[in-house]
């Protein structure tokens, strides 16, 4: 019946519309063309309010002195300069690009691990993969206030107990200038490693089992199996784990701003803790947008690199 | 299969569901129109002292009429440069008085005539003095004042037979005592010393280590009489004091494990019984009081350091928006506000109707005819107003966050590493604040 009233409908607005022949005119169609657009436009208006409304107006800001109650002064590149002229940000650069490497390889080659180790079908190994997955779940900063007092710098803590049965002597962790990073950087990794398991499990998962029988049948070993056969297979599930752990790497702020703040003595800061700490304990909020306008066209530029060189890889 | 009429039906559902979400933005900016009889007021304030800030404006609009829409803000300076950047701001803002010389840079204050708030002659004026912003005017009104005090666990203190502290060295000496012999007697090494917040974040360890550096006899910048600021770091006091401050650090257990890396926020240590000395402001002991037990938190008159006692001072000004156009409410408000009446009110500490009791929000009361140990009954107070009266703020004619970012970023480096030179460091403090002086201007 429905078909019907559309069915008598249609010829009666055909006619209204008076063109009759130009059939992509009609009113139904473009209706029909229109009503998705209905659908989308509500998130859209919300992303161009609270995305791109603030991105481009973060964009406008980096060239201004920011100042919303004496009218913003325009004074081109200064932010810029700023920025690459303060030494504290070439620090904070050099300890994202170190956190982003490290936290990168060590997420990946950890996932990978975890991934042969729980890929199957077992009661078990569910349990397991749920239990491994719940970093992921967790919010950042709730990671970050765990690891902070697992890592509590005297005898009493958590972490420092567990070295002491091994003889081990007191460790000062995230206190210490000299290694605080690298333990930003073991939680990083502990956090990230089991989102990167699940997209190369994902990966596992569409390997053709006949070139296991074959490989198998060939009499290879373990190693080859994995270098001949997992990674080439891999490679579509590694390069979008890179491209994400790269990008997600460099914007690290909430494992650090949580477990050490950027400190101690400057060691652990990094790029978006700098501009945090420029835009809102500084209110230089000209600078802070410039420094974040730099994080995004490092990033834009290193996701289409690696897209290029994957997609390189894959299409030879 | 479509169905025209439920497809019509959809198209309008998601019509007005826009219509809806652009009606929702725009119904946002159209509060405070000229007629209106009421005041937008913000205070940085958690849970307990939003209770405070009830009971004084809920008096006010009982005297006067005038509703008062009051917004306990947590994050305060954060949501105010995002209401600033929006080019509204709430018509009274109740602050830090030190973010005075930052506000009036920002143009986010108007200037306030002291003349027209009723009953400006009970508050001191040295007190008035300290909101003239740069330009010789007055940008605040004094709301309440503050003075770093040391706060002991009273019964550790006793049980382990120590005086109490008069000089740095015997407060070490202490701090060491309540980490090594077992002060709360339960068998277990599971004490420390001093609480100390020690990142360089929002420039806490400047704030703790400021009172000593004031009783060593040093400071960061001085005011000469025509407005400008020299740079006073580099000096032996500067250097004495951070060289003990440093000590602290160094000497295990004197200072809970990790401090370089905390804020006040992750520093529970003396209300959970796992430190027992905490220098900070007068609003923590009802804090401390109830966690511990009030008779177990006293209050000394700081140890003296090698030129004296002096504390660093902190307050609270009310400050009027400079978007807001309701001049006269504002001022009613503030006289209201520094009246005997609100400030004794201010320092309840009475439950409300979900029986939360109020934190007080007038630490140490500007009106001159209030005494707050009197007021409270605690007689604890009257150590705190005399810290006060020996003490001293921060530049608050400047803005001055930029340089206690820098202080702060190169106290935190010196106590972080027992191996680094002070007087390496404390010049290189010193060098930053030049250079931060002359870009702002200000260097004499």
């Amino acid at each position: 019946m429905t078909s019907a009233l559309a069915h008598e409908r249609t010829p009666l607005q055909g006619s209204g519309s008076g063109a009759g022949r130009r059939r992509p005119l009609s009113w139904p169609r473009i209706k029909r063309q229109l009503i998705p657009w209905f659908f989308v436009l509500p998130g859209l208006v919300l992303a161009v309010l609270f995305k791109f409304h603030p991105a481009v107006d973060g964009i406008w800001m980096s060239f201004q002195k920011v100042q919303p109650f004496l009218g913003n002064e325009w004074i081109g590149l200064q932010n810029y300069a700023d920025v690459l002229g303060d030494q504290r940000f070439i620090d904070a650069m050099e300890h994202t690009v170190l956190l982003a490497v490290g936290q990168t390889t060590g997420a990946v080659l950890l996932a990978f691990c975890l991934a042969l180790l729980m890929e199957g079908a077992s009661r078990p190994l569910r349990w397991a993969r749920t239990a491994v997955f719940l970093p992921v779940v967790t919010a950042l900063a709730i990671i970050g206030e765990v690891w902070r007092i697992l890592l509590f710098p005297s005898e009493s803590g958590f972490a420092n107990s567990v070295l002491s049965l091994f003889g081990l002597p007191t460790q000062q962790f995230l206190s210490d200038p000299s290694q605080a990073l690298w333990w930003v950087m073991m939680v990083g990794i502990w956090t990230a490693a089991p989102y990167n398991m699940i997209i190369i499990m994902a990966g596992l998962v569409g390997i053709d089992r006949s070139l296991y029988e074959a490989a198998a049948m060939d009499g290879i070993t373990t190693r080859q199996r994995i270098w001949y056969i997992v990674l080439p297979a891999l490679r579509p599930a590694i390069s979008v784990v890179l491209t994400l752990a790269a990008i997600r790497s460099l914007r690290i702020f909430t494992e650090v701003y949580v477990l050490t703040g950027g400190g101690p003595a400057g060691a652990t800061e990094v790029w978006m803790t700098r501009t945090f700490s420029l835009g809102f304990d500084s209110n230089n909020l000209g600078v802070a947008s410039a420094a974040s306008v730099l994080l995004l066209l490092v990033t834009l530029a290193l996701t289409v690199a690696t897209r290029a060189i994957t997609h390189r890889k894959e299409t030879s | 299969m479509r169905n025209p009429r439920s497809m019509r039906f959809v198209s309008c559902a998601a019509a007005a569901s826009i219509l809806l979400t652009v009606a929702a933005c725009a119904s946002d900016g159209e509060a405070g129109d000229d007629a209106d009889q009421s005041l937008e007021v913000w205070a940085r304030s958690d849970e307990a002292s939003a209770v405070s800030w009830q009971f004084m404006l809920d008096e006010f609009t009982e005297q006067t009429g005038i509703e008062v829409e009051y917004q306990a803000v947590q994050e305060f300076d954060t949501q105010l440069q995002a209401r600033a950047s929006q080019g509204d701001l709430p018509d009274l803002l109740v602050n830090d008085a030190g973010s005075l010389g930052n506000y009036v840079a920002q143009g986010l204050v108007l200037p306030v005539d002291q003349a027209a708030i009723e009953g400006n002659d009970e508050v001191p004026q040295r007190i008035w003095d300290e909101s003239i912003g740069p330009d010789g005017e007055l940008y605040g009104v004094p709301f309440s004042r503050q003075a770093s005090i040391t706060i002991l666990r009273k019964d550790w203190r006793e049980n382990l037979g120590y005086d109490v502290p008069t000089t740095w060295d015997e407060l070490t000496e202490l701090a060491e005592a309540f980490a090594t012999e077992d002060p709360d007697g339960n068998g277990e090494d599971d004490t420390y010393g001093m609480v100390v917040p020690g990142s360089a974040q929002s420039g806490y360890i400047y704030r703790w280590a400021n009172p000593y550096i004031l009783q060593a006899g040093g400071d960061a910048l001085e005011r000469s009489e025509d407005g400008t600021f020299s740079v006073v770091f580099d000096s032996p006091e500067v250097n004495e004091a951070v060289e003990w401050v440093q000590e602290q650090f160094c000497t295990e257990g004197v200072t809970v494990p990790g401090s370089i890396n905390l804020t006040t926020a992750d520093t529970p240590f003396f209300q959970q019984g796992t430190a027992g000395i905490y220098s900070t402001g007068p609003y923590n002991i009802s804090t401390f009081s109830e966690a511990v037990g009030a008779e177990n938190v006293e209050i000394i008159p700081a140890p003296a350091g090698p030129e004296g006692t002096t504390a660093w001072a902190e307050g609270e000004n009310i400050y009027f928006g400079a978007s807001s156009d309701k001049l006269e409410l504002q001022q009613q408000l503030a006289s209201f506000l520094i009246s005997a009446e609100a400030q004794e009110i201010g320092m309840s500490n009475e439950e409300n109707d979900e029986g939360v009791a109020a934190q007080a929000v007038v630490r140490i009361p500007v009106n001159e005819n209030v005494d707050a140990a009197q007021v409270t009954g605690d007689e604890r107070l009257a150590v705190a107003q005399e810290a006060y009266a020996d003490s001293e703020p921060f530049p608050w004619s400047i803005d001055y966050l930029p340089y206690r970012q820098i202080v702060a970023d190169g106290l935190n480096a010196i106590a972080a590493d027992c191996n680094a030179d002070v007087a390496e460091g404390v010049t290189s403090i010193a060098a930053q604040l030049q250079e931060q002086l002359e870009r702002d201007e200000f260097a004499g």
